[in-house]
């Protein structure tokens, strides 16, 4: 039997209905945008703007980029390299450090814990940052500089360790210990076995962390080679802001620069990955986030 | 128990004490963000840890000007050195093929190599001012747009005058007294600038053809230009005229780029005046007077206004972004502001490029009607050698044969000839590169500073540009200063002031850009108000600031 719905719930519904179709809009409308837009022919973005349906339907960006995709090629394989080289090291410190600050027989976990956290509200700042790496570390250049700064976040610890207090109760690993299991064996047997959704946020906050990074490329890269893919694209628009300003006041060549429709092509090119990826790992991000949202 | 306590607590309050500090710095680095100048602070510090090198030579370079002054001396080549020559801008695809060829020259000749190493274009900037901080590289390329006043002044580069006599008097003689004169900050060489006098006067470029086809008057000064523009409106109403937006004018000069157009009626010492709607003629370049309160100022707004009025650009043009290339598209009949001879070039290979043959772009400089031309500063393209540099003896000789060595300079400038460039039978350059993906584009290393103008290989381009610098020298010999540049050469040190400063420069972007656009309904009530938030703002605090440091500047150089 249906249930009859009062006035008040209906329009309840409409109205929720229609500020969340708004919603989705407004995130989907621009990403719609771009997409029609590399497809456009560029003279027409240039003459009559930017339209939802492409007008002039051309395949002419994407062949400008693929025409010579050894370097954009070479920017997506360093970024999967980055990406899955750092998640993995990472998730593994990330893991073992929020296994040790959880246990209670770890004399000084509040510490540890207190050395981590400190850094989420007070840094150095940029320049002791950089050089700290570029003089002290003498990683630039090197893929050390990608990884390194981004493998532990004060964020991702308190969440993993919050997660390991959550799902692996006190007396489980106890019980584990007086069958006469060591550290790593309750870590590995134990504890690793139920931090899947705990492993998924974390490990998609940092995937995504090194999916997008440009910063680091932009700060310690010394060849085009080993450049992130979206620093790779960043920069191909900052070339063409900056020589354009430059062009200003000097006699320089300005060679070849992107064309509007090229530009959107990029940033396709560039977020579809993530996109198709985002999907399959996001029931466990909702539930990642929710555990790490009691903090304590 | 008690006792650990009271430790911890002590220790706490020194860790807070100490991120504190970490803080300010973090500050520092946010503002460098902005600007590069406070990368002087950063470079002060830089210098401590290296002071102890630097002093060291020194005093051995003092030494070595005491007993017998600057004599030529032999460089010992019989080390291996390995320089790093740091510039701005993105590395070419060949970069390790040209460099090898480069320092294979090298090798043999002074036992030194090269490697370059580039900013890319993002955040360019803050990437020159960390560079000069962590002391990485040997030779650097310097510009005026670089800070390179300040960042001299600060002590981030090595002193060149003993150097130039004892090493490299060759670069010295080509490079001439009076360019690295204006190179010299407190009576100290830092940088060496190129030898190739360019001129990059702003100026209008318009359609010839139109102007031509409806018979209208050449646009060289306001009145000719409104005309020109009215002419084009009856005759065509559908074509767009101007696309003037607010880009090309952020600072402290203009707030909307049509404002440019009056450079045709001041004959300023700087295009658009000074900032802070300050102004000084070239010819008496110390005496500085007020723009923004003053009657022209009001006149010049009404213009705006029925500009506007008439339709001149759109309504929206204040959020407008540059479209710079609606002039290459036929979008607009003319670009006023930000243009200089090399866009000129530009225009012209495009109308070419896309078929246009029946377009003809022609060029004004403003000062062909004010009669105030000048070259380029020579600071506007330098090399320097970074502080702390462990070879600078090494690092000048490099840098003389990259300009002297006619096979060097040609061969860092534009590659390898026979694979990415050849000559014509003129002896013009020829691309060799795939346009789609350049290998080695003309002057791929971005060492602009490099450039040697009797051994710089002519572009195609370069025959119109030649024709356009001769002009303009001829008219720039007719000034009270011939052919120098008076401003380019001044760098303002607003530390004193930053805040005012910033409130200045959003009363610029709130009030002046609308009332240069025109879309205000009472000009006089306008330009009140915005007198009134100027002050507000702390205007007098900047023009106090401003002028104090820039009349001592035309004092120190002579420009009466």
């Amino acid at each position: 039997m249906k249930v009859r719905k009062g006035t008040a719930t209906i329009v309840f519904e409409i109205i929720t209905y229609f500020l969340l179709a708004f919603g989705a809009i407004v995130c989907v409308l621009p990403f719609i945008i771009i997409l029609s837009g590399s497809f456009t022919d560029n003279t027409t973005i240039l003459t009559q703007g930017y339209s939802i349906l492409p007008r002039n339907f051309t395949f002419a960006a994407y062949k400008t980029i693929f025409y010579a995709p050894k370097d954009i090629l070479q920017a997506y394989k360093m970024t999967v390299f980055y990406t899955v080289v750092g998640t993995t090291l990472g998730l593994l410190m990330i893991t073992l450090t929020g296994y040790v600050i959880s246990r209670k027989e770890f004399k000084y976990r509040n510490q540890v814990s207190f050395l981590i956290y400190f850094t989420s509200i007070f840094g150095g700042g940029m320049i002791p940052w950089y050089l700290m790496y570029a003089n002290v570390l003498n990683m630039k250049g090197s893929t050390f500089a990608i990884w390194f700064p981004a493998l532990m976040s004060p964020f991702l610890v308190i969440l993993m360790r919050t997660f390991i207090v959550g799902s692996v109760p006190d007396a489980i690993t106890e019980s584990a210990k007086i069958d006469g299991a060591g550290h790593f064996t309750i870590f590995a047997k134990i504890v690793m076995p139920v931090l899947g959704p705990g492993l998924a946020t974390v490990g998609l906050f940092l995937a995504l962390g090194y999916w997008n990074d440009w910063y680091r490329s932009s700060m310690f890269s010394t060849s085009s080679k080993t450049w992130e893919l979206q620093f790779y694209l960043y920069d191909l628009l900052n070339a063409t802001t900056a020589l354009k300003q430059m062009s200003q006041s000097s006699s320089i060549s300005t060679a070849q620069l992107p064309t509007e429709s090229v530009k959107l092509a990029m940033a396709v090119v560039a977020t579809g990955p993530v996109l198709l990826f985002y999907p399959f790992v996001q029931k466990y991000f909702v539930s990642g986030i929710t555990v790490g949202a009691v903090k304590g | 128990m008690k006792k650990t306590r009271k430790l911890i607590s002590i220790l706490l309050v020194l860790t807070m004490l100490f991120s504190l500090a970490g803080c300010g710095a973090q500050s520092a680095a946010d503002s460098m963000e902005e600007t590069t100048d406070s990368a002087a602070g950063t470079t002060a510090a830089a210098d401590e840890t290296t002071s102890g090198t630097a002093a060291d030579s020194g005093t051995q370079e003092d030494g070595a000007a005491e007993s017998g002054a600057a004599e030529p001396v032999e460089l010992d080549t019989s080390e291996r050195v390995d320089l790093v020559f740091y510039v701005v801008g993105d590395a070419p695809a060949d970069e390790e093929l040209v460099e090898n060829a480069v320092n294979e020259i090298l090798l043999e000749k002074v036992n030194a190599t090269i490697d370059m190493q580039f900013s890319t274009w993002t955040d360019f900037q803050q990437k020159y001012s960390l560079e000069l901080t962590s002391g990485n590289a040997d030779l650097i390329y310097i510009a005026n747009w670089l800070n390179y006043g300040q960042l001299a002044q600060s002590g981030a580069f090595e002193e060149l005058d003993t150097l130039l006599d004892t090493v490299a008097p060759e670069l010295k003689a080509i490079v001439g007294e009076s360019n690295l004169n204006m190179c010299s900050v407190g009576g100290k060489v830092y940088a060496i600038p190129c030898t190739w006098p360019e001129y990059v006067c702003n100026g209008v470029k318009y359609r010839e053809d139109l102007r031509v086809k409806y018979d209208l008057p050449v646009p060289d000064s306001i009145e000719n230009m409104e005309a020109y523009l009215l002419g084009i409106q009856e005759n065509d109403p559908s074509q767009g005229l101007l696309t003037v937006t607010t880009e090309e004018s952020q600072g402290f000069f203009t707030g909307f780029d049509a404002a440019w157009i009056f450079n045709y009626k001041y004959p300023w010492v700087n295009p658009n005046g000074l900032p802070y709607g300050l102004a000084a003629n070239y010819d008496t370049p110390s005496e500085v007077y007020d723009y923004w309160y003053s009657d022209d100022f009001v006149e010049d707004m009404k213009v705006m206004k029925r500009w506007a009025d008439y339709g001149f650009w759109s309504k929206s043009a204040l959020s407008d972004t540059n479209n710079s290339e609606s002039y290459k598209n036929g979008l607009c009949v003319a670009e006023i502001a930000g243009q200089n001879p090399n866009k000129q070039i530009t225009a012209i290979n495009d109308f070419k490029n896309d078929g246009h043959d029946d377009w003809e772009s022609v060029y004004i400089a403003y000062g062909e009607t004010t009669g105030v031309i000048f070259p380029g500063h020579a600071t506007q393209n330098g090399t320097a050698i970074v502080r702390g540099c462990k070879n600078p003896e090494r690092a000048i000789k490099v840098l003389e044969l990259l300009m002297t060595d006619q096979e060097l300079n040609n061969l860092i400038q534009a590659g390898i000839r026979g694979v990415h460039y050849d000559l014509d039978d003129q002896g013009v350059y020829v691309d060799l590169n795939d346009p789609s993906s350049p290998k080695f584009a003309y002057e791929g290393f971005n060492t602009w500073a490099l450039r040697n103008g009797d051994y710089k290989i002519p572009q195609e381009s370069d025959i119109i540009l030649n024709e356009m610098f001769d002009k303009y020298e001829e008219l720039g010999n007719k000034t009270k200063f011939p052919n120098v540049n008076i401003y380019n050469g001044f760098s303002e040190n607003y530390e004193a002031y930053a805040a005012e400063r910033t409130a200045v420069s959003n009363v610029i972007k709130q009030y002046l850009a609308p009332l240069q656009a025109g879309l205000v309904d009472d000009v006089d009530a306008a330009v009140e108000e915005f007198r009134q938030k100027m002050k507000d703002a702390g205007i007098d605090v900047c023009r106090e600031g401003y002028k104090e440091q820039w009349i001592a500047y035309c004092e120190e150089y002579g420009y009466k």
